[in-house]
């Protein structure tokens, strides 16, 4: 189909074409004043971070990739399955079975431990509702931001990979910074 | 009893004026005024309230002390407060007391989320404790048996588990050891609480004290489906909800549906659903070749299977296993008559017509009518292991309402114990007995009958007695409501005498058109009665209607002679083995061995399809079906998919409409619900239901006037049949036999049930055991016709010395590999 414009024509208004004179101003002087501003800010100082030589360092309550956590003295795992982060989740993106300890198989300090607990990175969406509810102070929202990956099934972090330490730190803010 | 009535009164609840049934308990009397008030230990399905908790503390105008409303009935006038401030103090403390032991460890407590604790502590706790003392600590969790875990710091005492097993289920197992602070939950001398209902307890902990092993820590309310459903492992077909996590059944929990199951659920019930994701689940079509089965494409199996029908045409029969639906039923006989112009399909293996007769819907007595009758007959089957849930009902009726029970078995029962009487026959002698009953209820010859069917005949006068006059109370006897509850494995024994004299018996105490009274039959499988309804019986359309069908149709006995003469060369198995499941094992064996296709659909494998099915279609397993069902009473229920289907399994309807369009011959079904419409087009008494209107409660077509009208009537029975004389010991001993609760292949693999697994024993009276010199628990050779089995010596004190009693339905060593009336019995 095409398309017929009818009686609607559209008029387009431009203004006079400059002169010599004032092409020449608008090449050279119109140039120099922006320039100036330019080399105004390169006396100021560098403003931009070379990342990712350089990261940003966050502050010490920043919600960045979970961490979950194991007793430092028996090396059990703090989790004890109860689920009710998945609870609380509002993006419904934490998957916790839970499993029984046994004498052999002592994995956490309960009857119970977390046999899966798997993150969907994808959806979380770093409110830190899951820590505030843990009773076990398990699962707390670390410092990590560098989470961007080429596959969404690399996204969802396995107990494994929440326990480990992370690759790199994400660097804190000092005090007063 | 006859149901009491209540009028309705007029009581104020919190300023608002509530009509309720008068002695309602407030409890739940407040609720129908939307006041909720909190309760722990108040169950009404276990009876009486016991206020043990006073959690249900309220203020009644004119009484001082607050009252539980767990106990107190409404009376007309009545002023009842639950919102003044000497209620919510009493309450906040009950809550600060019940805590002040509790370990509160929801987070690793399997009741966390469903917990009426938390939920109560939550609503109406105080919030704060003062208690800074070492709470009591018990060693937990025990094992309170191998399905239930025990936590003895969390229990509140509030007695639900101990009057479960004390007043509903009479196993008396479960107690209360020491006192205060001490008290916990346990068997008297420790030894595992195993029993037939003990799953229920784990239902009614209203904390997380008892919980279930299987489904221990397996997920967390808010992880989970529920989805209703009905449980077709027993005629019983109690209404459940499974709970689905992940696409997996990972609980099974009651549905309560008081015209069912009354909220209760056996263990087979409740655990064995676990067989629905086992790795002996058939998940592909599998085809004979080579001698072997193989897995292969749905295509390939279908078109060998229906090449291969089409091969034997009329000589094809087909078999339906009660698990059955009615709509696979239905669509079975379609297939074997319509389209391969057969006749020959069977069910339930005893004489249809007979079924018919005692099916008419004036006769049928309701479920609940067993609780409210004045006398119960219980004739020739025991419940707890025929249709679990009966026998609680049974229990139940002589608990509460004082319901006369009386026990008419070739084998000893559970209910003796209840029972007013109890009368015992010689297995073979089910003919003759009940004839001899029907003759000293009605007039007539009693001596004759009840010699040959082994029985006193003081007894059969007394019981005649308690049936005609059980109506009054001693003084004043006249005739009341009777319930015959009856196995239709009576029919089976020696079919040709029971209809006749049980029907002669209902009309002589008048249970004709009685409303409160009547024959309730206890079938041999699941869904026996709505296979017949649905036209799987031999000469019998859907709705007991005429086949057409010129010359004989065979009945199971007779499609196993037939297969094994040649005159039919194929086998059509809808959920059924019959070497597994029907009488005569051996002749089975040698029926299907002469068969030339076996087309199966099955769950697993059992021993005689691995033997002998030409082609296996996976069958889904209850959890993933749809359909209907028919239960004992008349009651059509829906079943409902919880979960997909496993591997490759295909519906069944679908498979057997797709046969029948390879085959030539559309069905014109293209749903699951397309095949329901068909059935209830086709059967004149399921007119008018739709799968909305028999929804989650199911619809009892006998109790609707106009299905009830549209019942064909019986034709007369013969009433000149002889019953049989049952076989004279001589030295050897009368075989019975019986099938256990636990048998069922469901039960053997499913991981928590497999340590139930029935091995097969011989039930004997210990004058028996004396002769043959054979002590409990000895391994004997039990030997007859030919054939032998072993099996472990049970001495049962009430068991009537000259008969023994075998299993059947097990995997191995089952009776039905013994096809005779008199065994021998040396020690292996
Ligand atoms: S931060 Fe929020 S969205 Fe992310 S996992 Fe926790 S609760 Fe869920
Ligand atoms: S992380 Fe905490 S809240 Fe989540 S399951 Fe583990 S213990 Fe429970
Ligand atoms: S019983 Fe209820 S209140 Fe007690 S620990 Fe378990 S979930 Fe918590
Ligand atoms: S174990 Fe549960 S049901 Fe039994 S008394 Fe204790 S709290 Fe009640
Ligand atoms: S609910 Fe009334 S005392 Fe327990």
């Amino acid at each position: 189909m095409s398309w017929h414009p009818g009686a609607d024509q559209i008029e387009v208004m431009r203004p006079p074409a400059p002169g010599a004179a004032g092409g020449t101003y608008r090449a050279f002087a119109e140039t120099m004043r922006g320039l100036k501003t330019t080399f105004a800010r390169v006396i100021e100082g560098v403003h931009t971070l070379q990342y990712p030589e350089q990261k940003t360092p966050v502050y010490p309550r920043f919600r960045g990739r979970h961490r979950l956590h194991k007793f430092e003295d028996t090396g059990l795992e703090k989790c004890v399955g109860c689920s009710l982060c998945a609870a609380a989740c509002p993006a419904d993106c934490i998957r916790v079975v839970a499993a029984e300890n046994t004498p052999e198989l002592r994995v956490s300090a309960g009857e119970r431990y977390a046999s899966v607990y798997e993150i969907n990175l994808s959806r979380c969406i770093f409110c830190g509702y899951c820590e505030v509810a843990c009773p076990f102070d398990a699962i707390t929202m670390g410092h990590d931001y560098e989470m961007s990956d080429y596959q969404r099934s690399d996204l969802i972090f396995t107990k494994e990979m929440l326990l480990a330490e992370p690759l790199e730190r994400a660097p804190l803010r000092a005090e007063g910074e | 009893m006859p149901r009491p009535e209540h009028r309705s009164i007029t009581f104020t609840i919190d300023g608002r004026e509530v009509q309720a049934p008068e002695n309602t308990i407030l409890v739940d009397a407040a609720k129908l005024g939307d006041v909720e008030i909190p309760v722990f230990c108040y169950e009404p399905k276990l009876g009486q309230p016991v206020g043990a908790c006073r959690m249900c503390l309220v203020e009644i105008e004119g009484i001082p002390k607050l009252q539980t409303g767990c106990s107190t009935p409404v009376k007309d006038g009545m002023v009842v407060h639950t919102q003044t401030a000497r209620v919510k103090e009493a309450q906040a403390a009950v809550v600060e007391f019940l805590l002040i032991n509790h370990p509160l460890d929801c987070p690793v407590c399997d009741k966390g989320g469903e917990c009426p604790l938390q939920d109560i502590s939550y609503g109406w706790g105080g919030g704060t404790t003062r208690f800074i003392e070492p709470k009591r600590h018990f060693v937990k969790p025990l094992e309170l048996s191998p399905l239930i875990a025990i936590d003895r710091e969390r229990c509140i005492l509030c007695y639900r588990c101990v009057r479960f097993s004390q007043e509903v289920s009479e196993d008396y197992q479960l107690v209360l050891h020491e006192r205060g602070a001490a008290t916990f939950v346990g068997t008297f001398d420790g030894h595992p609480y195993v029993a037939p209902f003990s799953g229920n307890i784990i239902e009614l902990c209203p904390v997380g004290a008892l919980t279930s092993r299987p489904y221990r820590f397996r997920a967390r309310p808010w992880d989970i489906e529920g989805s209703g459903s009905v449980c077709t492992l027993c005629p019983a077909q109690c209404n459940v909800s499974f709970t689905v996590r992940d696409e997996r059944v990972l609980r099974v929990l009651a549905r309560q549906n008081d015209g069912v199951d009354d909220g209760w659920l056996c263990d087979k019930g409740r655990f064995a659903y676990q067989s629905v994701h086992s790795d002996e689940r058939v998940t592909q079509p599998l085809l004979r070749d080579g001698g072997e089965l193989r897995p292969v494409s749905w295509e390939r199996a279908l078109a060998t299977a229906a090449g291969l029908l089409k091969k034997a045409g009329a000589g094809v029969a087909g078999l339906a296993g009660g698990e059955s639906t009615n709509e696979e039923g239905f669509l079975l006989q379609r297939l074997i008559r319509e389209v391969l112009g057969s006749s020959h399909v069977d069910a339930a293996g005893v004489d249809p017509v007979d079924l018919w007769s005692l099916a008419r819907p004036d006769l049928q007595a309701s479920l609940q009518d067993v609780e409210y009758a004045h006398t119960v007959l219980v004739l020739g089957t025991e419940p707890v292991d025929d249709m679990p849930i009966l026998d609680l009902r049974i229990r139940k009726g002589v608990r509460r309402n004082r319901v006369k029970l009386a026990v008419a078995t070739a084998r000893p029962s559970s209910l003796d114990a209840s029972a007013a009487l109890s009368v015992r026959y010689a297995p073979g002698g089910e003919g003759a007995f009940v004839t001899a009953l029907t003759a000293a209820v009605y007039g007539g010859d009693v001596d004759a009958p009840a010699a040959a069917a082994g029985a006193d005949v003081d007894a059969i006068r007394t019981l005649a007695e308690l049936l005609r006059t059980g109506g009054g109370d001693d003084d004043n006897r006249a005739p009341g409501d009777v319930v015959i509850v009856w196995g239709t494995r009576l029919l089976g024994a020696d079919g040709g005498a029971v209809t006749p004299a049980l029907l002669k018996l209902a009309s002589g105490l008048a249970l004709t058109g009685r409303d409160g009274g009547g024959l309730l039959a206890v079938p041999a499988s699941t869904n026996e009665r709505g296979l017949l309804e649905a036209g799987v019986a031999p000469g019998l359309a859907p709705g007991f209607g005429d086949t057409g069908a010129a010359g004989e149709s065979y009945a199971e006995a007779g499609i196993a002679r037939a297969l094994r003469d040649g005159d039919l060369t194929a086998l059509y198995l809808l959920h059924d083995d019959p070497i597994l499941s029907r009488p005569d094992a051996v002749g089975w064996d040698r029926a299907l061995e002469k068969a030339t296709t076996v087309v199966a659909h099955a769950q697993f494998l059992t021993a005689g399809l691995r033997e002998h099915a030409t082609v296996v279609f996976p069958a889904e397993s209850y959890a993933e079906k749809e359909g209907t069902v028919t239960h004992p009473d008349g009651r059509v229920q829906r079943l409902r998919p919880a979960i997909g289907r496993q591997g490759q399994t295909r519906p069944e309807w679908w498979v057997l409409s797709e046969l029948s369009r390879r085959l030539g011959a559309d069905m014109g079904i293209l749903t699951g619900a397309m095949a329901s419409r068909q059935l209830f087009d086709a059967v004149p008494f399921y007119a008018g239901l739709t799968l909305d209107r028999i929804g989650g409660r199911g619809v009892r077509w006998p109790a609707d006037p106009a299905a009830a009208a549209a019942f064909p009537p019986p034709p007369e029975v013969r009433r000149d049949v002889a019953y049989e004389t049952t076989a004279t010991p001589n030295g050897a001993l009368r075989l019975g036999t019986f099938r256990s609760i636990w048998a069922g292949i469901e039960v053997e693999l499913s991981p928590a049930l497999t340590f139930l697994t029935p091995r097969q024993q011989v039930e004997m009276a210990p004058a028996d055991a004396r002769r043959l010199g054979v002590a409990h628990g000895d391994k004997v050779v039990v030997a007859g016709d030919g054939a032998s089995l072993e099996a472990t010596v049970v001495l049962r004190n009430a068991a009537s010395p000259g008969s023994v009693f075998l299993q059947t339905g097990i995997q191995t060593d089952a009776a039905n590999g013994l096809d005779a009336a008199l065994v021998e019995i040396h020690k292996a």
